[in-house]
């Protein structure tokens, strides 16, 4: 994609804040990402980390309780953070589609999956019965399913875990939309099946430009798919960028404790490793580095003041003051290997 | 939540399985077949239940109807005999029965009208308050029960929890004299009696039956409204309506197509149940509001100890109880379509 | 096994307000049964041709009916007779359904099939044309009609019961407690107190209630009344003639019907709450489809309560 103008902004967050519990917490604070046609962009981080309340805030789908507090949405060049129930009516299905984790569970159990396909066709694209039978066909054998006519009839509880993923993709992407938001969407298939899914998901970015933000706590997935990366921490990113810079060159150090725990990149497993300690509660008060307590390069200027990101290339940023620390990465491996 | 009992699912890939469309329509059809077959035993037990209470009476029936004069031993042997009262216990029965499927359900010992003849003239009494009530719940208690659920935790909700409330321990009787006192005897607005058949003029066969059906209805449409609300509460929170919600569909079709359809079997089970005590009620709604139904032609058979009209009465309401029985499990397993169609 | 305080048990189901209530409502409506033609303030036969249709007043707390006897009195002395048929008939349920229940897991799969089919269809007769087809047949007394209403009730104490009886005959807690050096006495012991009572306390509660509804239906339809004699139901139906002299009045025993049947069923639902009772995990039984929607649907809602 070199030398071509740069691609249209699908998904824009700007300095969005996400409160929970009424507006007792605040679970997200301050997260800047993008999102461009063509483009996968990975979330990754722990549990709790914030990653899908904010892709939730980017569907329009916050859980009860939960609100934008700060900050913008914007899908396409519309800003849509305050967005009426009716607005995302529209929106959904047509601009963003969406998979979740578990596929059986999105699914209407008493209906065949074909009739809540020919649904989404018939209602958002008025397409006459035929006519949204023949394209869910289609549609089913775009996403790999072998044997679309039999898997049309057939209710969620028929079909693997696999399968059904396929079915919610091939639901999300039926009207056409620009972005896919998926959130832990392989995470519980197992490994043979999770890189179908992958190479389906990149076969749809490379066949119709579809812009992709995929959250997952897997590193070896997001390095498989993505294109860059968002790291999470405690509500906000703390290092984001091109994949493959990342992994060759983390630049925070959490991003590089959760490289040594997965094993991706340089690092070979050798023993179990584990981050030691724990992420600090939702809405609790730290000033300074939220890393900073498990940080084994922990230095005073870390607790002194909130952090802001570090600007490290074009496109890459990391939220740490020692990061352009050139013996940064020494110091977590000596560390690390301590332990 | 679901009522469904996911057995014998056919899993993909199983070598030489029929396609799904066409083994669901025949799935339906055997399940309709399935339910007869198992309650065919059923109604022949009960229908033996009921004859059998005629012979548990202490009263010679050949006596009764000669009249106490022309009862002497002779001719009420005789009598039995013609009756076919002298055979045994089980015979009598199996011809009885017989005779029922063929429509003929003997005759009165009194009128000597048959009975089918009395039982004919009555039904569509019954049957229209009948079918009026289950259309008056069904739409009262569906309507509640959704805006209940919807509208969660707010005013509707909690009001409509209390009324169920005291409604559900009113028997229907007691709501029947309520309404008549209030529309009939204080604000004369319909008529507190009587009964016209729809050839009589469709409005005064409405006027007539609107109080009755209201009456056997209320009691049905509360116990549906508070289970409609339960489970409509908890579909409303599964992942798959916000699967719904996130592919586009509006509300209202969520709502409809996805939400309360599948809420809506425990409710249907709940009307299915209910059912038995809307009959109940329908015998009160004839008392209170002097209807010329079933109901009465029961009564004044118990007065007079008319043995034949009650088995007859007895044997075709329950017979309708047991039909249904089957037509809501049948619409059971349509809405709850599983991969072998079975609802327990 | 310790003792179990606090959240479960029979003591605990005393601490719920409506549970209350609802006791000291039921042991109102007892104390009435037993004492109440003793206790009523007037005779409740006596006619009085000069004071008709009255309102309440000092003389009669809750005026009078059209033949000028004091409703009061009526009701009061009424309770007996429907509070003792209702029990009459939960008494056959119990005796005719329970030990059945047992025998049954005993004695054979075809005992059992049949068995089952007969119960199944007892369920699908409905109660009061059943109770009025029967008084056809019996005569026209109150105990004779409430005799069927106990047959229909059977049912639900079989299925208890033999619920029970297959879940200890199968249940591995059995083994797992005897191994653990319990003698198999002390099982039983334990869940027949645990689990049976107060499943048995629930459905008895929600019978008697029903059995209570009954009784007034069947007085109400002019069943088993013997003139003069005051029921509940009886007061109820007359009252009911001359509506256009007193709307009020069938109010009055309406609401104490509806008030004694509410108890009851407040009792039960506390015991159900507070206790482990509950329907037994149904027996499949493929064959049974007909009720085992009720039965399905009583184990999904136990589960939502419970969850």
């Amino acid at each position: 994609m070199n030398g071509n103008p740069p691609p249209d902004q699908v998904l824009g967050l700007e300095d969005l804040h996400v409160t929970v519990h009424h507006g007792a917490a605040t679970a997200v604070s301050g997260v800047t990402l993008s999102v461009h046609t063509g483009e996968i962009v990975g979330m990754v981080g722990e549990s709790g980390s914030g990653k899908t309340l904010t892709c939730r805030a980017a569907l329009g789908e916050l859980p009860a309780g939960c609100a934008v507090s700060q900050g913008t949405i914007s899908f396409e060049t519309n800003n849509v953070t305050d967005l009426s129930r009716r607005g995302w009516e529209r929106l959904h299905g047509t601009g963003i589609g969406a998979v979740f984790q578990d596929p059986s569970s999105y699914l209407n159990p008493s209906l065949s999956v074909g009739s809540q396909l020919t649904e989404v066709l018939r209602v958002k694209q008025r397409l006459p019965r035929r006519e949204a039978h023949r394209k869910a066909i289609e549609l089913f054998t775009v996403v790999g399913l072998r044997q679309p006519e039999r898997v049309f009839h057939q209710v969620p509880a028929e079909l693997s875990g696999g399968m059904l993923q396929r079915v919610m993709i091939a639901i999300a992407i039926s009207c056409g939309p620009r972005l896919l938001i998926a959130d832990e969407a392989t995470t519980a298939l197992d490994v043979t099946i999770q890189a179908e899914i992958i190479e389906l998901l990149r076969d749809l970015r490379d066949q119709r430009g579809l812009a992709v933000l995929f959250v997952s706590h897997d590193l070896a997935v997001i390095r498989e798919l993505c294109d860059r990366v968002v790291v999470f921490y405690a509500g906000e990113v703390v290092e984001s960028g091109p994949v493959e810079e990342i992994i060759e060159r983390p630049r925070h150090p959490y991003t590089q404790a959760l490289l040594q725990v997965a094993s991706v990149g340089d690092f070979s497993r050798r023993e179990l490793r584990v981050i030691p300690g724990q992420p600090p509660q939702v809405g609790a008060h730290i000033s300074g580095c939220r890393f900073a307590e498990r940080c084994p390069a922990a230095i005073d200027a870390c607790r002194a003041a909130a952090i802001d990101l570090v600007r490290l290339g074009p496109r890459h940023q990391s939220r740490c003051v020692r990061a352009n620390d050139p013996e940064l990465a020494d110091v977590l491996e000596t560390e690390l290997a301590a332990r | 939540m679901a009522v469904v009992d996911l057995t014998n699912l056919n899993l993909p890939g199983t070598a030489g399985a029929i396609s799904p469309r066409r083994r669901r329509g025949r799935s339906v059809a055997s399940q309709v077949g399935r339910g007869i077959a198992i309650l065919v035993p059923i109604l022949v037990i009960s229908s033996f239940i009921t004859y059998s209470l005629g012979a548990l009476s202490n009263s010679n029936p050949a006596a009764t109807i000669l009249g106490q004069d022309a009862a002497t031993p002779a001719a009420v042997a005789h009598l039995d005999k013609v009756l076919g009262l002298d055979k045994p216990l089980v015979v009598q029965y199996w011809d009885w029965l017989t005779q029922a499927f063929q429509g003929h359900l003997g005759t009165s010992y009194f009128t000597g009208i048959p009975v089918s003849q009395s039982i004919a003239q009555r039904l569509p009494v019954d049957l229209s308050i009948a079918i009026l009530a289950v259309i008056l719940a069904v739409l009262i208690g569906g309507t509640a029960g959704t805006i209940a659920a919807v509208r969660r935790g707010g005013l509707f909700d909690r009001g409509v929890t209390m009324v169920c409330s005291a409604v559900s321990t009113l028997p229907a009787f007691v709501v029947g004299i309520i309404l008549v006192v209030i529309f009939a005897v204080t604000w004369h607005l319909l008529p507190a009696n009587g009964y016209v058949g729809p050839t009589g003029g469709i409005w005064p066969w409405l006027e007539h039956i609107i109080l009755p059906s209201l009456a056997l209805a209320l009691q049905v449409a509360a116990d549906i409204a508070r289970q409609l609300r339960t489970s409509l509460v908890s579909v409303l929170e599964q992942n798959y309506i916000t699967g719904a919600r996130v592919r586009g569909l509006p509300y209202r079709r969520i709502l409809l197509r996805h939400a309360l359809r599948n809420a809506a079997g425990p409710a249907l089970v709940i009307l299915g149940n209910d059912f038995p005590l809307m009959l109940a009620g329908a015998v009160a709604a004839e008392v209170v509001f002097s209807l010329p139904g079933l109901g009465q032609l029961l009564l004044e058979a118990a007065q007079s100890r008319d043995i034949p009209v009650a088995q007859g009465v007895l044997l075709v309401v329950s017979a309708f109880v047991i039909v249904v029985n089957l037509v809501v499990n049948t619409l059971l397993n349509v809405l709850y379509r599983t991969g072998d169609g079975i609802v327990s | 096994m310790s003792k179990r305080t606090s959240i479960f048990g029979p003591r605990s189901v005393l601490r719920l307000p409506s549970a209350k209530i609802a006791v000291v409502i039921l042991a109102a409506v007892i104390f009435l049964a037993i004492f109440g033609s003793a206790l009523a303030p007037q005779n409740p036969l006596t006619i009085n041709a000069n004071a008709l249709f009255q309102g309440p007043s000092a003389q009669h707390l809750l005026g009078t009916d059209y033949l000028g006897r004091d409703v009061l009195s009526r009701l009061m002395a009424g309770t007996r007779l429907s509070v003792f048929t209702a029990f009459e008939a939960v008494a056959i349920g119990f005796v005719l359904g329970g030990p059945l229940g047992i025998a049954t897991v005993f004695l054979g799969k075809w005992f059992d099939f049949a068995a089952n089919r007969v119960f199944d269809a007892l369920m699908t007769l409905p109660s009061i044309f059943f109770a009025v087809a029967a008084t056809a047949a019996l005569g026209n007394g109150l105990v004779q009609a409430m005799l069927p209403i106990g047959i229909l009730f059977s049912p639900y104490f079989f299925r208890i019961t033999r619920a029970a009886t297959l879940e200890f005959a199968r249940a591995q807690y059995v083994e797992a407690a005897e191994l653990l050096g319990a003698s198999k006495l002390h099982v039983i012991r334990v869940h027949v107190v645990r689990k049976v009572l107060p499943t048995m306390a629930v459905t008895t509660a929600g019978l008697v209630a029903g059995a209570l509804l009954t009784v007034s239906f069947l007085t109400f339809l002019g069943i088993g009344v013997q003139p003069p004699a005051p029921t509940w139901g009886g007061v109820l139906s007359s009252e009911l003639d001359y509506l256009s002299n007193a709307p009020w009045a069938p109010l009055i025993p309406g609401a104490l019907i509806a008030i004694t049947v509410g108890a009851c069923n407040a009792l039960a639902d506390a015991l159900r709450d507070r206790t482990s009772a509950g329907t037994f995990a149904p027996v499949i039984d493929p064959v049974i489809k007909t009720h085992s929607t009720l039965q399905a649907l009583e184990v999904a809602n136990e589960r939502q309560s419970a969850a």
